[in-house]
């Protein structure tokens, strides 16, 4: 009898292990990650439609909703445990030179704690993005960007979805519009605008609002976008970006390149701190120093590369470990100028401490540049004046930041007169746009962006790691649907992390043509091996779910 | 010698309240989701770095010790640093408490002013139209969200009419040599004037309520009765007689109002672009900077401790009947 | 204040003592201001319940007007959408219907919460007295130091943002003054001589609270629940202001956030910024008014 049983029970066991064709298994429910709608409206909106779509495809989405400093702890610091995410590139001056977006953002030596918290991992990709760096002509260096451009179309990393066109508007009987400067993928948001928009009359202060408030005025400590609109001006830096995306000589008279790691740049003669003060060699050089001491730790890794510098008369120059195409861009324009007459008794004090250069504040923050600090009040105002012994001095006398929360409030100060530049509107720019066909008095200026929004797939989860799966994902969504809902039009389709802002960079059969549908994604998904069973999608043959719920 | 042991009494009891808030704040914070070092997330921030932060902000301590830490720290009047601003807490609250305070003061007096007249009145007109549409139309003041009736007034009187400023407390690039010197000036009136109204608005049902309510409890008093008969005018029985009566209780609820009044502040401040502590601590929960955070909150819960405190204090010396738990 | 008394000695079934427990509520029907208040109510409960028949659209559905177009900022009236569309897409008519549902959901829960933990705490401080007086009484002292709306949006921080926040935060800290009335009425009630004389006669102390002090208190613990609705509704309203309001469920502090984030007012989309508002309005004012009709019942020297 119980051998029967035995038996019985064996041969049940059996059938089922052996008899039973392997199943594809149902793919688990997909989290997509957001930041809520009051900080981010177009995320939210772009967020919710994709899932929308990707449900079409049979996947079962969960959107989640949290704060950056939620989204920090969970998808930067916690690299296994997210599926998909909405994320975004700011676009900087210092970011027009497409370097330290395409090797940081994918190359595989970040993966663990920088910026390429996907996890992608493909040597092909890391080859071409170390070879860019050190070749120093223009036009080949270009052709290895392009095809870097085409390697992750091909891989499709994140869902790429759009650069965001930044609008703002200013006051065109205060200021003359022909002097206010549209900067390539940044927009007339910029330093040279605030240094060359000449006033028509009585009104020759540029007041100017942000929604966020002033962390700190430190040339040591990058505390935030605002923030670094004031540094720009009460700083100098040997290059800046100009207008057209480019570096170009700035405290630095002149520059050249010895040989392929060695560059001698010639300092100005004319410039003074605002303390009267004049600026020297041993100054620019400090200046290096002091950011890769360790008391600045965000400055750090933009000097590096920097084995040696040497003071010859007004000549720095500057010896590298190896050849760096974007050294202007990345070193040469970011280092801010600081005098060593105050910073070398703080950075030496620092180094005895527990804390760092960002926690020290200045009462009157001197710099060389255009602009001298004239006052700040705590979240409220920040007040600046024209230095007019330097070479740019701006035309107007002070440069005024209202820190103004209430973003319609901030519209409204544009319409009083309160504010006549709108240097920050995160909310609907079809509003502005509106404001500014109403008011004759108002321009209102949109430009693509250098920055980017995109959805970013975990790498380290599957079936994320099947580039056939992330293509598919990509393709159900078409970008212009994203322009329209998320972005009221006010953005422009991408495939690609260089923007066509960086018009010398940028690939354009990565956008052009790109073909999109949920029909196409539904065929894409099928010939890669995913069958619908029940409404939902599974994985290919042979292979099952590992990752819970 | 009785009222030293009522002062005491209170004194500790307020000792306790402020120490029981301190730590389930600080619990509280401890505990809560989101990456304080999300600050410091740049492109090459390494384990190392990330290792000396923790122990810089005490983070790598177990949370008991950290908790007698703070409370040491508290005691020598130092809240820690910000995690944003890489600044003294206690130097920031403080310096915003001013505009809160500025706020919530003239707002209340205004408030209370209007109400005790208007209640007053309302009380007198007793049985009439005038109060069987006054008191509903006080009850919906109250009823209002407070930034909708900003947003309104705004909308209204600044981005339409244009008759007051948007947002901030003075005009940009204004310079004022001393803060007396801007509090007293009509640039900062003229700025003060929406937000006070909006939180005005809402505030002056309680005082006029209430004073209606005292106001028909005593005029239906013996002595009003006995003034009335003696051939006293009504207004002097008014005067005289009920309204003072009637406006002891009022007073002692303008204190406990100063405390509910201030920790709505924060919808106001954000609103009329008024830099105050309410709108500080909202920006600090967002961001995780919990030194900050817990500064601001501690800051205002002090305000609104004291507050019961005082009224307690003036109820008891007010109304010798109570009797104390 | 008029007491349910009891003769000593006689115990009255169940049915007889709920009868009682709801008699002693007694619904303020004699005030016209109270009357309008509960007609207000009733209309929003009829709302709730008949939301998915009352609306016209999905309120979450993103609307579209061709194929890359989403229905945004469409005045009322066009394509069909009675208070046209927000920003986003959605149905402004449909998001208001189903807002009732949250508001009344919220405003329940919370103002029952606040009610029965108030009315806990005071029966049991005040019946028992010492220790344990001293130790609930001590609790709402440090309820009332607690600055009510910074403590919501730590507590959102805290929690995963969610519309259930806000009755935990009153839950917590609210119940304070339903808590210290309700505690002094118990003083008061225990004090009378046929609770002494139940006492005496050995009656159990939970069943000379059930029977005594409870069916007396409930009208109080009704009259700070009442109040309690509409502060639940006015501080989901802030929170979500803030940003810190439960994404998922749509309600109206919900919608008002909405409508601000989008700069509403500076298109001229009254149509979406005020009804929200206005709808808050009412359904906060009616607790008042409702609350005022007990203010008669518990304090009846008050003549109008």
């Amino acid at each position: 009898m119980i051998l029967l049983l035995r038996t019985t029970v064996l041969s049940a066991i059996l059938s089922a292990t052996v008899l039973t064709p392997a199943v594809a298994e149902e793919i688990r429910t997909i989290n997509i990650v957001t930041r809520p709608q009051t900080s981010q409206p177009s995320e939210f909106q772009f967020t919710q439609l994709i899932a929308q779509e990707w449900r079409r495809l049979g996947l079962d989405v969960n959107v989640q909703v949290m704060p950056w400093e939620q989204m920090i702890q969970e998808i930067w610091f916690s690299r296994e445990d997210w599926d998909t995410t909405a994320w975004q590139m700011v676009g900087r001056p210092e970011r027009s030179d497409p370097d330290e977006i395409i090797f940081n953002l994918f190359h595989s030596t970040t993966a663990e704690q920088g910026f390429n918290f996907i996890g992608y991992n493909n040597p092909d990709y890391d080859a071409l993005v170390e070879q860019q760096r050190v070749t120093l002509d223009p036009d080949a260096r270009r052709d290895i960007v392009r095809a870097a451009q085409a390697l992750l179309v091909e891989d499709q990393p994140n869902m790429m979805l759009a650069h965001p066109q930044s609008t703002y508007a200013y006051n065109n009987t205060v200021w003359d519009a022909a002097t206010v400067v549209d900067q390539s993928g940044i927009g007339i948001r910029n330093t040279w605008s605030y240094l060359q928009m000449e006033p028509l009359g009585d009104i020759t202060d540029i007041i100017l609002n942000s929604s966020d408030n002033v962390t700190a005025i430190n040339p040591l400590y990058i505390s935030g976008g605002t923030d670094s609109w004031i540094t720009e001006l009460v700083y100098d830096r040997l290059m800046r970006i100009g207008p057209d995306g480019l570096p170009q000589a700035w405290a630095a008279e002149s520059y050249e390149w010895i040989d392929d790691t060695t560059i001698t740049v010639t300092l100005r003669d004319d410039m003074m701190w605002h303390d009267g003060m004049p600026v020297t060699p041993d100054d620019v050089v400090f200046s290096f120093e002091a950011a890769g001491s360790g008391e600045a730790p965000m400055y750090g890794p933009f000097v590096t590369g920097i084995a040696d510098m040497t003071i010859d008369g007004m000549d720095i120059t500057f010896t590298l470990t190896e050849p760096s195409a974007p050294f202007l861009t990345a070193s040469l324009a970011k280092i801010n100028l600081i005098p060593m007459h105050i910073w070398e008794p703080v950075i030496a004090e620092q180094l005895t401490l527990e804390t760092n250069a960002e926690s020290y504040r200045e009462d009157v923050p001197i710099g060389s540049g255009p602009y001298r600090f004239g006052s700040w009040t705590l979240n409220e105002e920040v007040v600046l004046e024209a230095n007019a012994k330097h070479w740019a001095a701006p035309n107007a006398d002070r440069w005024i930041l209202r820190i103004v929360p209430n973003v319609e409030a901030a519209l409204g100060m544009l319409r009083s007169g309160e504010i006549n530049f709108l240097s920050d509107f995160p909310g609907d720019p079809t509003v502005v746009v509106a404001a500014a066909d109403e008011n004759p008095d108002l321009t209102a200026v949109s430009t693509v962006d250098i920055g980017f929004r995109y959805v970013a797939f975990n790498h380290r989860r599957p079936p994320f790691n099947d580039p056939a799966f992330r293509r598919a994902l990509s393709a159900s969504v078409d970008r212009r649907l994203i322009v329209g809902a998320a972005f009221r039009g006010y953005a422009v389709p991408s495939n690609s992390v260089v923007s066509p802002a960086l018009a010398f960079w940028h690939n354009e059969t990565t956008i052009e043509g790109m073909e999109a549908g949920v029909e196409l994604a539904q065929q894409m998904l099928a010939d890669a091996g995913y069958a619908v069973v029940d409404g939902r999608l599974n994985y290919p043959d042979g292979i099952a779910e590992t990752l819970g719920e | 010698m009785k009222a030293i042991t009522v002062i005491g009494g209170r004194l500790l009891q307020t000792a306790f309240v402020l120490l029981a808030v301190i730590t389930i704040l600080f619990f509280m914070f401890r505990l809560m989701p989101g990456s304080p070092l999300a600050a410091y997330i740049d492109p090459n921030f390494t384990p190392e770095q990330q290792a000396e932060l923790m122990a810089r902000f005490g983070l790598d301590q177990p949370l008991w010790r950290q908790y007698f830490i703070y409370l040491g720290n508290l005691l020598q009047g130092d809240l820690g640093e910000s995690f944003f601003y890489r600044q003294p807490v206690a130097e920031r609250v403080l310096a915003l408490l001013p505009n809160t305070l500025i706020l919530t003061f003239s707002s209340l007096i205004l408030a209370y002013v209007f109400g005790v007249f208007a209640g007053a009145y309302l009380a007198w007109k007793r049985g009439s139209v005038v109060e069987q549409i006054g008191v509903p139309l006080v009850l919906t003041t109250r009823a209002m969200p407070e930034f909708w009736l900003g947003m309104l007034l705004l909308a209204v009187f600044s981005f339409g009419m244009g008759w007051f400023p948007a947002g901030g407390t003075r005009a940009p690039g204004a310079e004022y040599d001393t803060m007396w010197a801007l509090y007293t000036s009509a640039d900062f009136w003229w700025h003060m004037t929406l937000p006070v109204l909006t939180l005005a608005i809402y505030s002056q049902g309680l005082p006029l309520l209430l004073m209606r309510s005292n106001m028909m409890d005593v005029m239906r008093e013996d002595f009003v009765t006995m003034a009335r008969i003696k051939g006293l005018s009504t207004f002097t029985v008014v005067i005289r007689h009920a309204a003072r009566n009637a406006l002891l209780p009022v007073m002692t609820s303008f204190a406990i109002a100063v405390g509910y009044q201030i920790q709505g502040n924060v919808i106001v401040e954000t609103v009329f672009s008024w830099p105050g502590l309410g709108r500080e601590l909202v920006r600090a929960v967002q961001t995780a900077d919990y030194p900050l955070a817990q500064g601001a909150f501690l800051m205002i819960a002090l305000v609104v401790i004291l507050m019961n405190l005082v009224a307690d204090l003036l109820y008891a010396a007010l109304d010798p009947r109570v009797t104390h738990e | 204040m008029s007491d349910a008394l009891t003769p000593v000695g006689k115990s009255p079934g169940r049915f007889t003592r709920l009868r009682r427990a709801l008699g002693s509520i007694r619904l303020p029907l004699h005030d016209p201001l109270a009357i309008i208040g509960l007609a207000i109510y009733a209309f929003f409960i009829v709302m709730a319940i008949f939301a998915p028949q009352i609306a016209t659209h999905d309120p979450n559905e993103i609307l579209f007007t061709s194929e890359f177009t989403i229905a945004a900022d469409l005045r009322p009236g066009v394509d069909g959408y009675l208070l046209g569309t927000t920003t986003l897409g959605r149905d402004v008519f449909s998001q208001i219907v189903w807002g009732a549902r949250s508001a009344l959901l919220i405003g329940l829960t919370a103002a029952f919460m606040v009610a029965l933990i108030g009315s806990v705490v005071g029966v049991v401080a005040g019946y028992f007295g010492g220790w344990v007086d001293m130790i609930l009484m001590r609790l709402a002292d440090v309820a009332f130091g607690i600055p009510f709306l910074p403590f919501v949006i730590v507590l959102a921080a805290f929690l995963e943002p969610s519309i259930w926040n806000v009755v935990i935060a009153m839950a917590l800290v609210l119940w304070r003054d339903t808590g210290r009335v309700i505690r002094s009425q118990t003083l008061t009630l225990r004090n009378r001589v046929y609770v002494e004389a139940a006492r005496v006669s050995g009656s159990s102390d939970f069943k000379i609270i059930l029977r005594h002090i409870v069916p007396n208190v409930l009208p109080l613990s009704f009259l700070y629940g009442s109040i309690a609705i509409g502060w639940a509704i006015l501080t989901e309203a802030s929170i979500s202001f803030l940003g810190f309001g439960d994404p998922d469920s749509i309600s109206w502090g919900y919608m008002l956030q909405d409508a601000y984030a989008s700069q509403a007012l500076s298109k001229g989309s009254y149509y979406w910024f005020v009804p929200p508002g206005i709808l808050i309005i009412l359904i906060v004012s009616a607790g008042f008014f409702i609350t005022r009709g007990y203010e008669q019942i518990l304090f009846p020297k008050l003549d109008r």
